[in-house]
């Protein structure tokens, strides 16, 4: 009965985001819309004339109203067609590549941050009001602040010029993939950073609300061990919090990636995202917002069975 | 070896005789004994520029991406290619010959041109690689005056047949004229007949291997890895950390960073890019009046121009379009700054100085904005206002190239001349950013191209040339190098500015 309630529940959610995603799409086509230029313009050869523009305008489709041409991107979406881009390129094949490469980046940024900022806070709110507590508390507020860019810059300056430990650029060898693991470090590390910050803070705050539980006080009244109070009475009530900090930061990171792609030239989809926007063109950010979109969804899925599995796992 | 060949060689002696640009290391020139005669082998890591989302395979698409067009440079010959002490170097083409009155030119075809997958390359190839570049959308710039039904193939030629006289027809072939096998279907990977061959591809990166039976001579270097960058500072990047071995086009902030390393070379080829200030000539504009853009033309301090906008990487220039022309007139009067005769002549036009006056730029390319802010101060000081108006690059190119009254542009194809001036300034031009239409430079222009005799060529360029430097819509400031950066063991870059870059196969790596 409350795993039928749950899953009508997880239903009914899971459809409010997809048509959350599709008004998101519907926006990409209204805002490109409104940008100055088309894509047949922007796309010109310097030597085409104004009649072979207007007539590859016509080729297209942008002669069509923009709510038609929503529709039928739109229409081909379920069947996995993501349309042609304005240089007639198969969107889906503009992505293959860059795609998976942005979700390695993405992914290992998120794993790192999850087991960053769950040691970073865990080991803060078991030292409440220590000088180990407001070190972490301080340098997490400040490192949240920090724009990627500035980061990836910073690193790229330290480590890969200076220092010469690391490579400054992401190169890609035959399989479209990054050639060495060594040119993921950086990348992942700018990325990271500031999302460590930022879930460091909620997962000391989750905690030390957690803490003044009533049955987390009788734990620590109990003479538990401290690790065994942070595992088995703490982390379960504060999961709820840190979870939902985490997939926030899913969004976050793949948001800046865009930024961090360009600075260590990454074969991802943030340069084919800036360069589809300079184009005007329309199927390839569309393509890139509905995937991403596709996986922030899956990911803030994944969120809510954990706190509901959670919130029903508690008495 | 063709002439081609030789007109290389001169190109690349003369970049060895001690340019100013190319600084040999303490390094490098403590391993002089690597200076002296070109070796085999080794592979190349170059990085260019280009943006994924423009990403084409197509020898006759539209090449926005530096990297592709390195590429497709590589795996495919045209029929002619930009030559240092011609303009027109043969490449496919083993020679060229018009007849009597300039419409119609026969291209002989190099021998032993194969292609890499052995079959040799036959006149049908180039008709219909030449027929296929002139159906896309931008082929009549392409292919000027020249119909899709007036290439044939003539045995070991191709014949093409100009709507009008043109002696320029060769030039006009350097560029695009790639040539594919008859029937080509699967355009990627198609084999080509240039001096390297496919290894792999992937999203704009490549890896191409010599071509030990190129027309042209065997290359150097075993291999060239081709690698593709969003932006110049992680090229830069890349190639400070060891990571290429050239950085291609990388500009001239990379070059400033560069310049205190003494393991990298800061290559400059001269005359690379022209970013013109662009005055509308037509009634209704305030700029219709001859005297007042010659009024601007001399506001304009150039020296400073070059220093600031261009870091010092580039040189003056003289309002002529085609600075690197051998041709190209250099003995007209260089204009400098004369505030007094710029007032004057404001003043004779009637030129309204209480209004403001709107200078629409982009920053397409580094420099450009900075051009325009600085160009608005210097000529504060014979009082005309203006105000600098940023455009994103969309709505420039949709709203205000070829229409605006007053604007930048930038020319990457520094060409010659003649190119300039059909492209540009002809009257009706499809091009022509100024709306200029002048009958006598028409005229120049027309004996120019209908002749080949070389005095009265000469005499028709000269004239061309006066009559752009006196009246044109054209404010040429300064040309920008074209800047390099290469690892100690690289030799012999080609020097030429604009496309002349990607001719690699001269290319070697001293060890």
């Amino acid at each position: 009965m409350a795993g039928a309630l749950t899953a009508l529940r997880l239903g009914g959610l899971l459809a409010r985001r997809i048509a959350l995603l599709a008004a998101l799409l519907a926006l990409v086509f209204a805002v490109v819309e409104a940008l100055p230029g088309d894509a047949a313009d922007a796309t010109a050869d310097r030597g085409e004339s104004a009649a072979d523009v207007a007539r590859r305008r016509v080729l297209l489709g942008l002669d069509q109203p923009v709510a038609v041409r929503f529709l039928r991107w739109m229409a081909g979406l379920p069947t996995g067609d993501l349309g042609v881009s304005a240089r007639g390129e198969r969107v889906w094949s503009l992505l293959a590549g860059p795609l998976p490469n942005t979700l390695l980046l993405g992914g290992l940024a998120l794993a790192i941050t999850v087991a960053v900022s769950l040691t970073l806070g865990s080991w803060a709110a078991l030292r409440p009001g220590s000088v180990t507590d407001r070190v972490i508390s301080a340098s997490a507020t400040a490192v949240l602040a920090l724009p990627e860019f500035v980061i990836a810059v910073a690193l790229v300056l330290v480590f890969a010029l200076w220092a010469g430990l690391l490579p400054a650029a992401t190169l890609a060898g035959p399989d479209g993939t990054p050639s060495s693991w060594t040119m993921l470090v950086l990348p992942v590390l700018a990325l990271a950073i500031p999302q460590i910050g930022w879930n460091a803070r909620i997962v000391r705050g989750a905690l030390a609300d957690e803490a003044r539980a009533p049955h987390v006080r009788a734990a620590v009244l109990d003479g538990l061990r401290p690790s065994r109070v942070l595992t088995h009475h703490l982390l379960p009530g504060a999961l709820p919090a840190i979870v939902t900090g985490a997939a926030t930061s899913t969004g976050m990171l793949l948001g800046g990636a865009v930024a961090v792609e360009t600075i260590f030239s990454y074969p991802g989809v943030g340069a084919l995202l800036a360069g589809a926007v300079a184009d005007r063109d329309t199927p390839v950010i569309a393509g890139v917002v509905a995937l991403t979109g596709l996986v922030i969804t899956c990911v803030l899925l994944v969120a809510d069975l954990i706190r509901s599995w959670a919130a029903g796992g508690r008495p | 070896m063709t002439a081609g060949g030789v007109g290389l060689a001169a190109l690349l002696a003369a970049c060895g005789s001690g340019d100013s640009g190319a600084k040999p290391t303490a390094q490098a020139s403590a391993r002089s004994l690597a200076q002296g005669e070109p070796v085999s082998g080794g592979t190349l890591r170059i990085g260019a520029l280009g943006r994924a989302s423009a990403i084409t395979r197509d020898p006759h698409g539209t090449q926005a991406n530096e990297s592709d067009y390195l590429i497709i440079s590589l795996l495919y010959d045209t029929l002619t290619a930009p030559g240092a002490t011609v303009n027109t170097a043969p490449r496919l083409a083993a020679s060229w010959k018009a007849d009597q009155d300039v419409t119609t030119w026969r291209f002989t075809l190099a021998k032993g041109a194969t292609f890499h997958d052995g079959s040799p390359v036959t006149a049908e190839d180039v008709v219909w690689s030449l027929r296929r570049l002139r159906e896309t959308p931008a082929g009549a710039a392409r292919l000027p005056g020249v119909k899709a039904d007036n290439i044939k193939a003539d045995g070991d030629s191709v014949v093409l047949t100009s709507d009008y006289p043109n002696a320029d027809l060769p030039l006009m072939l350097r560029l695009t004229t790639f040539v594919m096998k008859k029937g080509t279907e699967e355009v990627a990977g198609a084999p080509g007949s240039g001096p390297f061959k496919l290894d792999w591809y992937r999203d704009g990166n490549a890896r191409l291997v010599r071509n030990d039976t190129w027309h042209g001579g065997k290359p150097y270097l075993d291999a060239i890895e081709v690698k593709i960058f969003e932006s110049p500072q992680a090229m830069a990047n890349a190639l400070l950390g060891g990571q290429i071995d050239v950085a291609s086009n990388v500009g001239a902030v990379a070059a400033r960073v560069a310049a205190s390393r003494q393991d990298v070379q800061v290559l400059r080829r001269p005359d690379d890019m022209a970013m013109p200030i662009v005055m509308r000539t037509t009634e209704g504009s305030p700029y219709a009046d001859p005297r007042v853009r010659e009024a601007l033309r001399l506001a304009v301090d150039r020296e400073a121009m070059v220093k600031q906008v261009l870091s010092g990487y580039g040189k003056v220039a003289n309002d002529v379009l085609g600075t690197g022309d051998p041709d190209f007139a250099k003995d007209l009067p260089q204009r400098a700054r004369d505030l007094a005769r710029a007032r004057q002549l404001l003043q004779e036009a009637g030129f309204d100085l209480s209004k403001t006056y709107e200078l629409r730029t982009t920053e397409d390319i580094s420099g450009l904005a900075e051009s325009a802010a600085l160009f608005a101060t210097q000529v504060r000081e014979v009082g005309v206002q203006i105000k600098v108006v940023k455009e994103d690059s969309g709505a420039f190119w949709d709203k205000t190239w070829l229409k605006g009254d007053l604007y930048t542009t930038y020319w990457g194809t520094n060409d010659s001349v003649i190119f300039f001036a059909s492209k540009l300034l002809l009257t009706g031009a499809g091009q022509n950013e100024s709306a200029w239409s002048d009958a006598e430079f028409d005229q120049a222009y027309k004996q120019a191209v209908g002749t080949l005799d070389p005095a009265a060529r000469e005499q028709a360029l000269r004239r061309l040339q006066e009559i752009q430097h006196q009246r044109s819509g054209y404010l040429l400031w300064g040309m920008a190098d074209g800047i390099d950066l290469a690892a100690p063991t690289v030799r012999d870059l080609p020097k030429l500015p604009g496309y002349g870059r990607v001719q690699l196969e001269r290319v070697w790596l001293a060890r």
